[in-house]
C-alpha cells in the first residue's frame, strides 16, 4: 500500500519503492557475499563493499533530487509483514526530507570512510571482515532511517548496536577493546529498556506502529497528558543510550578502542546521531508533551557541558575528539528541547562532515605516529600538511567560526534557546566557549612545537602492523588524504544549505506542520556573540597552550578539586563500576539469584529426586517376580473397579 | 424353566473357579488349565447373552464364541510348547519358581 502526502506545494515524490529497497539491500547484499563467499578474498571483500555503499549513495543523492523536487513531500510504501491476532507488523519504507537528508549523511560518510580504510585498515589480518562488518552497520543505519514505523525502526537501531559492538571490538584480542566492546553494549541496552517500553505503551494505548499515525495521535491529544509524556521520555531514554547522552555517556569514549574510520563512522557521524534522529522523528511527541521537552533540552545541556569539560583534560587525541562528539550530540538534544526541529538536524547534518573530517585526521596522525597521545606529538604541521590543513579547517567549523558549516548550525541552536529559554542558552554559550578552548588546545598539542617522536614500533607485538617510521612521520597515501579533502568541502561548505531558511523548509515539510513552531529570524547579534566566543576560547587556548604565558600546570595546581572531578571523569566510571555493578549486582542481586538457585530451583529438583527414591524404597517389595501374584492384583484391580462401578450406577 | 441369570450365574462360577486355579496353582499345567476354565466360561456367557438377545445381531455372540475357541486353541498349543520349553531349560514348571523378573 502506497500512500503519498503532498507537500505545501502539492508535489509528492515520484521516486519507485524499488531504489528505495535497493538502498537498504546493496550494502546487505556485500555482507552477506563478504561473510558466505569472501573470507578469503580480503582485498575483493573491500571492492565489493565500496561498490555497494557507492551504489546506495548514489540511488541516496536520486532520492534527494527527487524529495528536493518535490518541496519536502512525504511518501510511505508499507506492505503486510506478520499478523498475529491484534497485533499487525508493517514492513515499509518512507521517504521526505528528513530521511533523504539522513541518507545522504549516511551513505555518502560510509563511502568516504569506506575508502580511507583501505589505507588505514591495510595488512589488517581481518580486512575482510572489517568490510563486513561496516556493510552491516551501513545496511541498518540505512533501514533505520527509512523505516516507516517504530517496529521496523526498533529492529534496525538494535541492528546497528550489534555492529558497533563488533566493530568497537573489532580488535578483540586486546581485552580492553573487548571491554570497551561489553561496556558500549549493556550501557545502550539500559536506553534500549526506555525504547522498547514506549513501543509496548504506544502499541497498547494508540494500537499502530506507523510513523505518521503516532504524529497524528500525539498533536489529536487523544491519548492523555500522562502516556504521551511517558511515550516521549521512553523515547529519550533510547535516544540517551545511543547517542551517549548524560548519564550513559561513558560508553562512547571507551568505544575509542575500535579502528580510527569506525570511531569516525559510527561513534561520530552517524550511529550517535540516530538518537537525536529519533527525537526529531517523533518530534510531533515533543511538542504534545512539554514535560518530556524540557527533560531532553535540560539533558542535553547537561551532556554539553559534562562532554566539553572532559574533552579540557585528556590528553589522548581520539578521546578528546569523542568527548566533543558527546557534547556536540548534546547541542542537538538541547536544540530539541527548544522547538529547533529543524536546527537539530541541521546541526547533525554539519556535524557529520566536520566531526568524520576530524577523526579521519586523527586517525591519519595515528598512522604516522602510532600513537594517540598528543604529549608524543606537536609540529606535524609542516610534516603532514594535507592533514593539518583539514584538521584544522575541521576545528574552526566544530568550534563555529565564520562561514564555515559548523558556525551555521552552532549560531541557529544558540539563537532558538535565547529566543525560548535563556537558561538552556546560557550553558550553551559558555559551553562554546570550552569547545574552542579544547579543540585548539589539542592542535596546538598535535601540529605546533617540537615533534615528540610518537610511539615506538613494538617489533615483537605481532597484533601490530604499523608500517611506518614513527620517528620520522610522513603525509598518509592519496587513499587517505582524498577522503579527508572531500570532507572538508563538506565541513565548509554544508552550511550554506540553510541559507534563505532551504534546509529548514525541507526537513520541517517531514512533520505535520502544527508540530512546528516559527523559526526565530537571524540575528546579528547572537552571531557576533557566538563568534567572539569562539574567538575568546581560540586565543585562550593559544595563550596557554602555545605560547605558555599561562602554564597550564599552574591552573591545574590552583583549580586542583576541579581538575581532579574532570580527570576522575565526575567519578561516573567509578560509581557505575563500584555501586552498580560490584555492590548492586555482584554483592546484591546475583547473591540474591544465587541462593534462589541454590535453594529454590535446586532444592525442586533434588526434592523430586529424593520423593521418588523413598516412595521406590517401599513399593519395591512389591515387585516379587512372581506372576501369579501379579495376577492377584489384576483381578483384585478388577473387582475393586467394578464395586465403584457398580455403587456409582447402581441397578 | 431357564433364563439368563441362571446360564450367567454358572458362567460367573466357572470364572471364578478358574481364576482361583489360575492364580493359585502351582505347577504351569494346572494354570494354564484355569485359564482355559475362564475362556469357556466367557463363551458360555456369550452364548447365552447371544441366546436370549432379541437384537438384529444376535448370531455376533456365536461368532464371536467360534473365534475364542480358535484363539485359544492356538493359546493352548503355544503354551504348553513354552512350558515344555521351560521344563528343558530350569528343568521345573512351577510358576513360583520362574521368578527371574525380580532383578
Amino acid at each position: 500500500m502506497t500512500e503519498l502526502f503532498a507537500a505545501a506545494s502539492g508535489e509528492v515524490p515520484g521516486i519507485s519503492e524499488a531504489v528505495l529497497w535497493a538502498i537498504i539491500v546493496a550494502p546487505l547484499a556485500a555482507f552477506t557475499a563478504i561473510t558466505l563467499y569472501l573470507r578469503k578474498l580480503p582485498k575483493v571483500a573491500g571492492y565489493l563493499s565500496i561498490a555497494a555503499i557507492a551504489g546506495s549513495f548514489v540511488l541516496s543523492l536520486i532520492t534527494l533530487v527527487d524529495v528536493l523536487g518535490a518541496n519536502g513531500g512525504i511518501a510511505i510504501h508499507t506492505h503486510e509483514w506478520f499478523q498475529a491476532g491484534p497485533l499487525e507488523v508493517a514492513l515499509g519504507v518512507r521517504i521526505d526530507g528528513l530521511t533523504a537528508v539522513m541518507l545522504v549523511v549516511v551513505s555518502s560518510v560510509s563511502l568516504l570512510v569506506q575508502v580511507y580504510s583501505q589505507g588505514y585498515m591495510e595488512g589488517d589480518p581481518g580486512y575482510g571482515r572489517y568490510y563486513a562488518y561496516m556493510s552491516l552497520f551501513i545496511t541498518a543505519m540505512l533501514g533505520l532511517v527509512l523505516a516507516d514505523n517504530l517496529f521496523m525502526l526498533f529492529i534496525f537501531w538494535e541492528l546497528v548496536g550489534l555492529s558497533s559492538y563488533l566493530l568497537i571490538g573489532f580488535w578483540f584480542h586486546k581485552p580492553s577493546a573487548a571491554a570497551a566492546a561489553k561496556k558500549a553494549f549493556i550501557v545502550t541496552r539500559i536506553g534500549d529498556l526506555g525504547l522498547l517500553a514506549a513501543i509496548l505503551l504506544i502499541w497498547t494505548r494508540g494500537g499502530t506502529f506507523a510513523i505518521d499515525q503516532i504524529h497524528d495521535l500525539a498533536l489529536a491529544g487523544t491519548l492523555g497528558g500522562t502516556t504521551i509524556t511517558l511515550f516521549g521520555l521512553g523515547l529519550f531514554a533510547g535516544a540517551v543510550g545511543k547517542s551517549a547522552q548524560f548519564p550513559l555517556h561513558v560508553w562512547l569514549p571507551d568505544a575509542m578502542e575500535g579502528p580510527t574510520p569506525v570511531s569516525a563512522l559510527i561513534h561520530a557521524a552517524t550511529m550517535v546521531a540516530a538518537g537525536v534522529y529519533l527525537m526529531a522523528r517523533f518530534f510531533p511527541v515533543l511538542e504534545a508533551a512539554p514535560d518530556a521537552r524540557e527533560v531532553v533540552g535540560w539533558i542535553g545541556a547537561a551532556t554539553v557541558v559534562v562532554g566539553a569539560s572532559l574533552a579540557l583534560v585528556q590528553t589522548d587525541l581520539k578521546r578528546v575528539l569523542a568527548y566533543s562528539t558527546i557534547s556536540q550530540l548534546g547541542y542537538m538534544m538541547l536544540a530539541l528541547g527548544v522547538f529547533g526541529y529543524a536546527v537539530a538536524i541541521f546541526h547533525l547534518f554539519t556535524h557529520a562532515f566536520f566531526k568524520a573530517l576530524l577523526f579521519l585526521g586523527s586517525g591519519s596522525v595515528n598512522h604516522a605516529t602510532n600513537t594517540f597521545d598528543m604529549r608524543r606529538m606537536g609540529g606535524l604541521r609542516t610534516l603532514m600538511p594535507i592533514t593539518f590543513w583539514t584538521f584544522l579547517i575541521g576545528t574552526l567549523s566544530l568550534a563555529g567560526v565564520f562561514p564555515l558549516a559548523g558556525f551555521w548550525s552552532k549560531d541557529e541552536i544558540l539563537l532558538e534557546a535565547w529566543v525560548n529559554n535563556k537558561g538552556l542558552y546560557t550553558v550553551a554559550a559558555i559551553a562554546s566557549f570550552v569547545t574552542a578552548l579544547y579543540m585548539f588546545r589539542a592542535i596546538f598539542m598535535t601540529f605546533f612545537g617540537e615533534y615528540k617522536g610518537g610511539e615506538a614500533v613494538d617489533h615483537e607485538d605481532e597484533d601490530s602492523h604499523f608500517h611506518g617510521d614513527p620517528a620520522h612521520p610522513h603525509e598518509s597515501s592519496w587513499v587517505m588524504t582524498v577522503p579527508l579533502l572531500i570532507l572538508t568541502a563538506g565541513a565548509i561548505a554544508a552550511g550554506w544549505w540553510a541559507w534563505g531558511k532551504e534546509f529548514h523548509h525541507f526537513v520541517e515539510a517531514a512533520v505535520p506542520a502544527e508540530a512546528l513552531h516559527k523559526a526565530p529570524d537571524f540575528s546579528y547579534w547572537i552571531a557576533i556573540t557566538s563568534s567572539l566566543i569562539a574567538v575568546a576560547g581560540i586565543g585562550t587556548a593559544w595563550a596557554i597552550y602555545h605560547r605558555g604565558l599561562v602554564s597550564s600546570t599552574e591552573i591545574r595546581r590552583i583549580a586542583f578539586p576541579l581538575a581532579a572531578l574532570l580527570e576522575r571523569k565526575f567519578f561516573l566510571d567509578d560509581l557505575y563500576e563500584r555501586a552498580f555493578a560490584v555492590q548492586a549486582f555482584q554483592r546484591g542481586w546475583n547473591r540474591l539469584v544465587e541462593q534462589f538457585d541454590t535453594f529454590a530451583v535446586d532444592g525442586t529438583v533434588n526434592g523430586v529426586g529424593w520423593v521418588g527414591q523413598q516412595s521406590s524404597r517401599v513399593l519395591r517389595h512389591a515387585q516379587t517376580g512372581q506372576v501369579q501374584l501379579y495376577g492377584a492384583g489384576i483381578a483384585a484391580g478388577v473387582f475393586i473397579v467394578a464395586i465403584i462401578v457398580f455403587i456409582a450406577n447402581p441397578l | 424353566m431357564l433364563t439368563l441369570e441362571h446360564f450367567l450365574t454358572v458362567g460367573v462360577l466357572l470364572f471364578c473357579l478358574g481364576l482361583v486355579i489360575a492364580l493359585s496353582k502351582r505347577n504351569a499345567i494346572g494354570v494354564l488349565m484355569g485359564i482355559e476354565l475362564m475362556l469357556n466360561s466367557v463363551n458360555l456367557t456369550l452364548i447365552a447373552f447371544s441366546r436370549f438377545s432379541t437384537g438384529p445381531a444376535e448370531i455376533a455372540g456365536h461368532a464371536f464364541v467360534a473365534f475364542v475357541i480358535t484363539v485359544a486353541a492356538a493359546e493352548a498349543a503355544v503354551a504348553l510348547a513354552l512350558a515344555v520349553a521351560v521344563y528343558r531349560s530350569r528343568q521345573t514348571v512351577e510358576v513360583d519358581q520362574l521368578d527371574l523378573l525380580r532383578s
